[in-house]
This record gives structure tokens, C-alpha cells and sequence, in this order.
């Protein structure tokens, strides 16, 4: 079953404002990333998905259900994880999870167990009984996400998890997001600016500019890997660079990398032969990939795929 | 234990099968949580002393007419005298209680994640309202009781004990009206304030500050101004309205009684329109 | 005149609360990262540097001059701060113009002018600033920050909330600043971000200074971390023995994707690896260091 789909979907609001306009996707299950500039048009997007805004054209569909029509059903499927704060500072996080699991719809017995899970699996211990407002970033998000697990939604909406996080606390809310799409089997909506974020954790993109769809692809098929070889050595990078210029190769310097065309497996040979040569350490020697960020490297908007 | 009955057990994440109760679930979920936020439960102890002082206050009250009337056989207040008289302690108890309810929610944002549930605004707010009416009528509610109580057990007979009741019915249902304006008043102030500071003083003085302006029509308004005087504030439109439906003699209002009821009503309606358009606007 | 930021010793306390503790550092041209978990310090530092905030003990010089409370210092200083406090009414121009002139600039407009053209935010000065997205306001802000062409820029947490179009022109930006002799100073937790435009970076971990330096320096001065490769062959299994054998390998894994790779020595194994895959006639086509990542790096220092 598609995960959303949406056909010629518009937003305007009012005659000068268009927030979306004629935008046409179908997100297949999974882990998706939604990029697109602030003001692009995704939080209109969320909102709609969710049914807190009719659209003023076009279709949409969440899960099968339409949210214009039966928006409490949507709801009561998906689980969604704000961007800015939102959590009371003088509630306990057990006390709020639990109570965000009744107003889900869960009985009382059920909310209460549901939430002390959903506060273990998003890595909360013992801190669930202090107040929320003494907890750290990290935490507060960890408790954003398990009020949004808590009911059991199959698909998840996380606007920014990782925002204001430390390194440390990146990488475990990514671990922790990749856990649930993969292991939990709930689908992930994940907005984030961080396209070194979205090539980890996603396994397909939506990019939205200006209320348009710029692209709609699997991230595989934009991350594939280019024809052409980066080398990184320790040091005597200049030497190798002649040394490979002298054996044909086209050499390109890229800060520390030297950048070399993969002719066939010959190239590697003849690296390899040149630095063994000369006695360099060899640091790095890898196929480049594309990356997504190329895409908002273009100035043009690119033509929709 | 044995090889055969070593196992690890899956505490992995499962799925929830079990029953999911709507809209009205949720709303009265919320409705519970706001009773108790209204009384402190819940939170810190520092949150518990304010309302609990003013039901304390007013049980004390209860308690003493009640012990009065045991020793004189003199009942000193009348059930329906009795909210009238609490009107100020009431008012405090819904200026704190209020903010409590719908002002700690605006601020810190915690309205994207109701909303994203299945609950609709309008429930989001009802559900407020009847919490806060509920808990200011049980603030007075239960000292009634304890009135009824103490009455009870003061006069002989069944037939007085039914009478008993059948003041105290009324005085009940006085609560109640005193409940609904007042609620609607402060938690409509409070819908528009994210500190609770703020929204408790503004609810103080839209009650209080009108008072004085019943004072004057009182004073210079001739027959009819010292009828029509009470409409001018709050807390005194209810007393209007208790004259009109408790008070056989109308001393106080006259004729203009319905007029009190009917003004007494728009406010209420008023109240709760204005609280649902705010509701319906509001993003966070 | 010196240009560099120091700090000497610098210590500062809150009660009992130590915010920063003992941090001695130098920041000369280019554009360095300030890194380190949440409430480790990196902010008390930038505002000690801005001369906002006076260090308990030591001291933070800026072109040789104390900072606290040294108007001298806002001339060749500019700090943009994570908190976004800007007035709505007015458009880019103006907020920029203000700036120049709370700073006596001769002729605040043409500096105004400048500064926005640096920012590339010359097209929508005169739009209010209320209507700026975030990116948008960023750059605004460190265009007031240059007005006066300061030495030195800080900025604190300046990607908050950008988008990738808008961090890349950020990024962009900076690394012209620093590559144009200004000493840069900003801190972010996007370690992918700071690696591309620096690999200069000062760690602060609980109120102390960690490390400073290139990072990939740092991690070779982490003698007792064996350095982890995941190496990738024609016959990964033969390269496997091959490598085995070497003094340089700590420890060989087989994997599905390759080879992972603890070499003890770096210097040794680097060196090696390429001969013994020529010597073997093992074609190597994938050799990519794990650790060696800002992040990796950022993570040992924080955990020892």
C-alpha cells in the first residue's frame, strides 16, 4: 500500500500566498527524508497530511484515508514529532506520555504500559519520573518521540529530530529513528535539513521547492556511484599526482584528494603501483559517489524524476 | 533451571492490538486530567496549597454555619445564600484554576501534539470548560454537603429531613450557575494569556474592577438603576439571577429578573463562542 | 599590531558552577570550528571573546588587548550570537545601517553596502526584516557583524535552523572570510559541515580544552587508538593473511563488505599496504579510513 499519495495537491491561502502547488508524489513505505528550503511548503504539507488544513486543490491520501474526510482516522494512525518545544516543563515524562496515550484513544491499563515502553525503547530510564523540565535536548526529544510512538501509529512524522542535539546525541536519535523503520516496522517521514543525515537514515527523498516537487527518487539511485576515483595519501601528494599524470591518467586535485577518472580495473592497478612506488602512505582510496546535496547545488530547479 | 527451560525472552517493540476508544474518550480524558489540574494533583505540592486553601476556606465556613445552626437550631446561612456569600472565594478559585487548565498549554506549545490526535479543537476546549465548571461547583458543592449533612442530623423527622433536602437541592443548582458563568468568564481570559500571572490578574479584575460601577448605579440609578445594578459585573449578574429563580419576594431585581437569566445566558454563550473561535485560530 | 585571539589560563565560575576551566588557546587567520557537547562552555568562551563576559581568571586578548569592557575590541571583533534579536519594523538596510552607526563608522551607508554585498543579500535590503526567512536573518546579522570590517568574526551556532541551500551559502561565505585573512570562529554540531570548511577545530568537553589543531592531525597524535580502515580487494580473504602477517595490523575482521582493519602504526601500515597488494597481485579497490572522520574524532575526545 502506498504510504502517501497525493495528486495535483494545492495551497493557497488567500489570493497572494501559494503554499503547494500542483504537487503529485507517491511515497512507497519505508524511511522517507522531506527536504525543501524553509517556507518550501512542508509544514503546509504535514498539516494537510494530518487533515488540520483542507487543501484548496487536489487529492491527498495517508495510509489509504483520505484526511479531508476522515481526519480523526488519520490521526489516530500517525504519530507526529513537532520541530519546536512542546512538552510541559512540570509533568513527569511517564505522567506525559501516558497521558498523550489516552487522548490517543488507548485505555487506561493499556496507555500506562504502552507509554513505560515506548519511554524504554526511545532510551529512557529512571529519568521518566523527574519533571521534563530539568531534562537535557537530548531527552526532551527522546520524549517528543515516544508521545509519538506511543499509540502504536504506523506511520511516524518527525519534523527536525535532531534539532539542537550534540554529535553524541545526533547519532543516537538517527540510530534510534533507523531502529524503528527498519525493526519496529512503522514507516518514518523524517524533515530535515541535513542531507548527510538524510543519506544515512532514508531510504527514499522528497525534495520540495517553492510549493513544487523538485524530486521524488530513492536515495540509492541519487547516492550511485560515479566513475571516478578519489586517492588520498598521507603526504607526497603532488609527486603522485605527476607520477600518475606521467602514466596518462587525468589528475584532478580536490583539497587533500587527487581525483581520477575509473577507466577500468587497470586504474586501480596503476595507482596502486604508483604509490607502492613512491613509498607513500596511502590513506584513502574510494569510488566518489553523487551525494543529495547536489540537488540545491543547481541554481535551476531541476527537471522533476 | 535446566537446558530446556533457558529462553530469552522478545521485549522487542510489539505492536498494539488492542482496543482504540475515540473522540469522546479523548475528550473525557482530557476532561479527568483537567479536574485534577484544577485541584493540583498531579504536580508539584506547591501546586496543591492555592486551590485547596480556598476549598478549605470554604468548608471552614460550611462548617461553622453548621456547628451554629447545631447549637442554636438557627440556620445563619441558607443553602442558596451560601455560593452568593463564597462569590469572591469562588472567583479566586477559578482566577487560579483557569490558567492552570488552558494557559500552561499555550505556552508551552503543547497544542500541535492534542491536535495531531483525534480530538478536534472544539473538544480541546469543551473539555477545558466542563473541567473548569466541574471543579469550581465541586468546591462549593462539597461544603453544601457537609451543610446538608449537619442539617440532617439537626431536625427530626422524615419529613423535615425531605425538606431539608429540598432546600438544599436548589442551593445546589445555585452552585452549579455560579460554576458556569464564572468558569466561562475566566477561561475564556485565560485562552488569550500564556502567563498564568497575567490571565489570573486580568480574570481578577474583569470581576472586581466592575464592581464599583454596580456601586454607582446603585447609588445615583433611582429605583430602577438599584434593579439593573447587578448586570453590571460578573460577579454580581449571578445574584440577579438567584433572585430571580430562589427569591420569592424578587427584592432585588424586580421585574427585570428573565433579564438577569437572559443576560446571564448570553454571557455564558458568549463566553464559550469566543473560546471556540480562539480555539479554532490558534496554531501553538 | 597581532591579530590573533588568545586566551591565557582562562577560567570562569558561576558559584559553584564552572563553566569554563583553565582554557588556553590561539586563533590565527582562517576559519577554525569550536566544538563540543551541549553546555560544555563554547558559548561562555565566545562572549568572553566578544568582552561580555569578564573570565574569572586569566586572560582573553583580542589583538593584544584585554576583551572586558574594551571598546577597542568591538572595532576589530564581530560576534554573532545564537540568540535572534532583531527588530521586525526594519528592513536589512536599515538594521545594517544602525549597526554601522552604533559603531561611529565615517560613512555607515556605504559600509552598509559592503557588508551586504558580502553577504549577497544586496536584492532583498530593503524588505523588512520580518519578512527574511532564518537564512535569511543569518546572514543579515553577520552582515552587521562585518560592517565595520572587523579582524575577527564569531559566530555562535550560525546554521540553527537553516536549510541546505542556505547552509551552503553560510558555509560558503565563511570559508571566503577566512580564506581572505579574517580570523573565523563558529561553532556547530554539524561535524560533516565544519570538516568541509575547516579541519581547524578547538574542543571544549566540560569547560576544558581538549584538543586544537587539524583534526586528522589529532587523530594521529592517538597513538593509543588503533587506527580502523575498511578494506575492500579482489581477494579479500588472501589480502586478509597477507595483512595479518604485518607488525603495523592489530586485528583483522572479514565481512561481507571488506576487511576492517586495525593498524596499530599508521605510518607503517599505510606505507605497506599498497606494496603488499602490488607484491601479491591483490587488486585493492577500496581503501576507507573509519575513524578518521571529524565525528570519530570529536567522539574519542569526548569519551576519554
Amino acid at each position: 500500500m502506498t504510504l502517501i499519495a497525493t495528486e495535483a495537491l494545492t495551497k493557497r491561502y488567500g489570493s497572494t500566498v501559494t503554499a503547494l502547488s500542483e504537487l503529485t508524489v507517491a511515497v512507497e513505505p519505508g524511511i522517507v527524508g522531506l527536504v525543501g528550503a524553509n517556507g518550501a511548503g512542508k509544514s503546509t504539507l504535514i498539516k494537510i497530511l494530518l487533515g488540520l488544513l483542507p487543501p484548496t486543490a487536489g487529492r491527498a491520501s495517508v495510509l489509504g484515508l483520505d484526511p479531508t474526510t476522515h481526519p480523526e482516522r488519520v490521526r489516530a494512525k500517525v504519530g507526529y514529532m513537532p520541530e519546536h518545544d512542546c512538552l510541559p516543563p512540570d509533568l513527569a515524562a511517564a505522567e506525559f506520555v501516558t497521558h498523550m496515550a489516552r487522548i490517543s484513544g488507548l485505555p487506561r491499563t493499556a496507555a500506562r504500559e504502552r507509554a513505560s515502553e515506548a519511554l524504554r525503547h526511545v532510551g529512557l530510564y529512571e529519568e521518566r519520573y523527574r519533571q521534563i523540565g530539568g531534562y537535557s535536548t537530548g531527552m526532551k526529544q527522546r520524549v517528543k518521540l515516544a508521545q509519538a510512538l506511543v499509540h502504536d501509529p504506523d506511520l511516524l512524522l518527525l519534523d527536525e529530530p535532531t534539532n539542537g542535539l550534540d554529535p553524541a546525541g545526533r547519532d543516537a536519535m538517527l540510530t534510534l529513528v533507523q531502529r524503528i523503520g527498519t525493526e519496529f516496522g512503522i514507516s518514518v517521514i523524517v524533515c530535515s535539513h541535513l542531507l548527510g543525515e538524510v543519506e544515512r537514515i532514508c531510504d527514499s527523498l522528497i525534495a520540495i521547492d517553492a510549493g513544487k516537487l523538485l524530486r521524488a527518487a530513492q536515495v540509492s539511485a541519487m547516492t550511485t556511484a560515479r566513475d571516478v576515483l578519489a586517492i588520498e595519501v598521507s603526504e607526497g601528494t603532488e609527486e603522485l599526482a605527476a607520477s600518475l599524470s606521467a602514466l596518462g591518467l587525468q589528475v584532478q586535485r580536490d583539497g587533500h584528494l587527487l581525483l581520477v577518472p575509473l577507466a577500468g580495473d587497470d586504474t586501480y592497478d596503476q595507482i596502486l603501483g604508483a604509490v607502492a612506488l613512491l613509498d607513500l602512505p596511502l590513506h584513502r582510496l574510494d569510488q566518489r559517489h553523487h551525494r543529495v546535496a547536489e540537488l540545491f547545488t543547481a541554481k535551476e530547479a531541476v527537471s522533476v524524476g | 533451571m535446566s537446558v530446556e527451560q533457558s529462553v530469552i525472552h522478545d521485549i522487542g517493540y510489539q505492536r498494539y492490538t488492542g482496543v482504540r476508544l475515540g473522540r469522546g474518550y479523548a475528550a473525557r480524558s482530557l476532561y479527568t486530567h483537567g479536574v485534577r489540574t484544577a485541584f493540583g494533583f498531579g504536580r508539584s505540592a506547591k501546586a496543591k496549597i492555592f486551590p485547596w486553601l480556598m476549598v478549605g476556606i470554604i468548608g471552614l465556613v460550611a462548617t461553622i454555619v453548621t456547628a451554629i445552626r447545631a447549637q442554636t437550631g438557627v440556620p445563619v446561612m441558607s443553602y442558596v445564600d451560601f455560593p452568593e456569600k463564597m462569590t469572591p472565594l469562588l472567583i479566586l478559585f477559578c482566577a487560579a484554576a483557569a490558567p492552570e487548565l488552558v494557559s500552561r498549554d499555550l505556552r508551552t506549545g503543547v497544542l500541535p501534539l492534542y491536535f495531531s490526535r483525534p480530538l478536534r479543537r472544539a473538544d480541546y476546549a469543551l473539555a477545558k470548560l466542563l473541567a473548569l465548571v466541574t471543579s469550581a461547583w465541586l468546591a462549593v458543592a462539597g461544603a453544601q454537603l457537609l451543610m446538608l449533612l449537619g442539617g440532617v442530623f439537626s431536625v427530626h423527622g422524615f419529613r423535615a429531613v425531605w425538606d431539608e433536602i429540598g432546600d438544599f437541592l436548589p442551593g445546589l443548582a445555585y452552585s452549579g450557575v455560579h460554576a458556569v458563568v464564572f468558569s466561562a468568564v475566566a477561561l475564556m481570559v485565560a485562552s488569550l494569556a500564556g502567563r498564568r500571572a497575567v490571565a489570573a490578574a486580568v480574570i481578577v479584575a474583569v470581576f472586581f474592577v466592575t464592581l464599583p460601577v454596580t456601586g454607582v448605579l446603585y447609588a445615583v440609578g433611582g429605583d430602577t438603576g438599584r434593579e439593573l445594578a447587578n448586570l453590571a459585573s460578573p460577579s454580581t449578574l449571578v445574584s440577579g439571577v438567584g433572585d430571580w429563580l430562589f427569591d420569592p419576594v424578587k427584592s432585588g431585581v424586580g421585574d427585570f429578573g428573565p433579564l438577569y437569566g437572559a443576560v446571564a445566558l448570553a454571557l455564558v454563550l458568549g463566553c464559550v463562542a469566543l473560546l471556540l473561535a480562539r480555539y479554532r485560530r490558534v496554531a501553538r | 599590531m597581532s591579530t590573533a585571539v588568545e586566551l591565557h589560563g582562562v577560567s570562569k565560575w558561576y558559584g559553584n558552577v564552572v563553566a569554563v576551566n583553565d582554557v588556553t588557546m590561539t586563533l590565527g587567520g582562517g576559519v577554525t570550528g569550536l566544538l563540543g557537547p551541549n553546555g560544555a562552555g563554547k558559548t561562555t568562551v565566545l562572549h568572553m571573546m566578544a568582552g561580555f563576559l569578564a573570565p574569572s581568571r586569566g586572560q582573553v586578548l583580542v589583538g593584544g588587548e584585554p576583551a572586558w569592557r574594551n571598546p577597542n575590541v568591538y572595532k576589530g571583533l564581530g560576534l554573532v550570537s545564537e540568540r535572534e534579536a532583531v527588530h521586525g519594523f526594519l528592513t536589512g538596510r536599515e538594521f545594517i545601517v544602525a549597526s554601522a552607526k552604533l559603531h561611529r563608522l565615517p560613512d555607515p551607508e556605504a559600509a552598509a553596502r559592503r557588508a551586504l554585498e558580502l553577504v549577497e543579500m544586496t536584492d532583498a535590503q530593503d524588505r523588512r526584516l520580518d519578512t527574511y526567512s532564518k537564512g535569511m536573518r543569518q546572514r543579515t546579522r553577520v552582515a552587521a557583524a562585518l560592517v565595520h570590517e572587523p579582524q575577527v568574526l564569531v559566530l555562535d551556532e550560525p546554521f540553527n535552523g537553516m536549510d541546505p541551500r542556505q547552509r551552503l551559502q553560510m558555509l560558503d561565505l565563511l570559508h571566503r572570510l577566512g580564506t581572505q585573512g579574517h580570523t573565523v570562529l563558529f561553532s556547530s554540531h554539524i561535524l560533516e559541515e565544519v570538516e568541509q570548511v575547516s579541519g581547524t577545530v578547538q574542543v571544549i568537553v566540560a569547560g576544558r580544552l581538549a584538543a586544537s589543531g587539524d583534526y586528522r592531525t589529532i587523530r594521529r597524535l592517538m597513538t593509543n587508538r588503533p587506527h580502523v580502515f575498511t578494506i575492500h580487494s579482489n581477494d579479500d580473504r588472501r589480502l586478509a593473511v597477507a595483512l595479518i602477517g604485518e607488525q603495523s595490523v592489530t586485528g583483522v575482521e572479514i565481512q561481507p563488505g571488506g576487511l576492517t582493519v586495525q593498524a596499530g602504526d599508521y605510518g607503517t601500515f599505510t606505507r605497506r599496504l599498497p606494496k603488499i597488494a602490488t607484491g601479491s597481485g591483490i587488486r585493492v579497490q577500496r581503501v576507507i579510513p573509519t575513524d578518521e572522520s571529524l565525528e570519530s574524532v570529536f567522539s574519542y575526545l569526548v569519551a576519554s
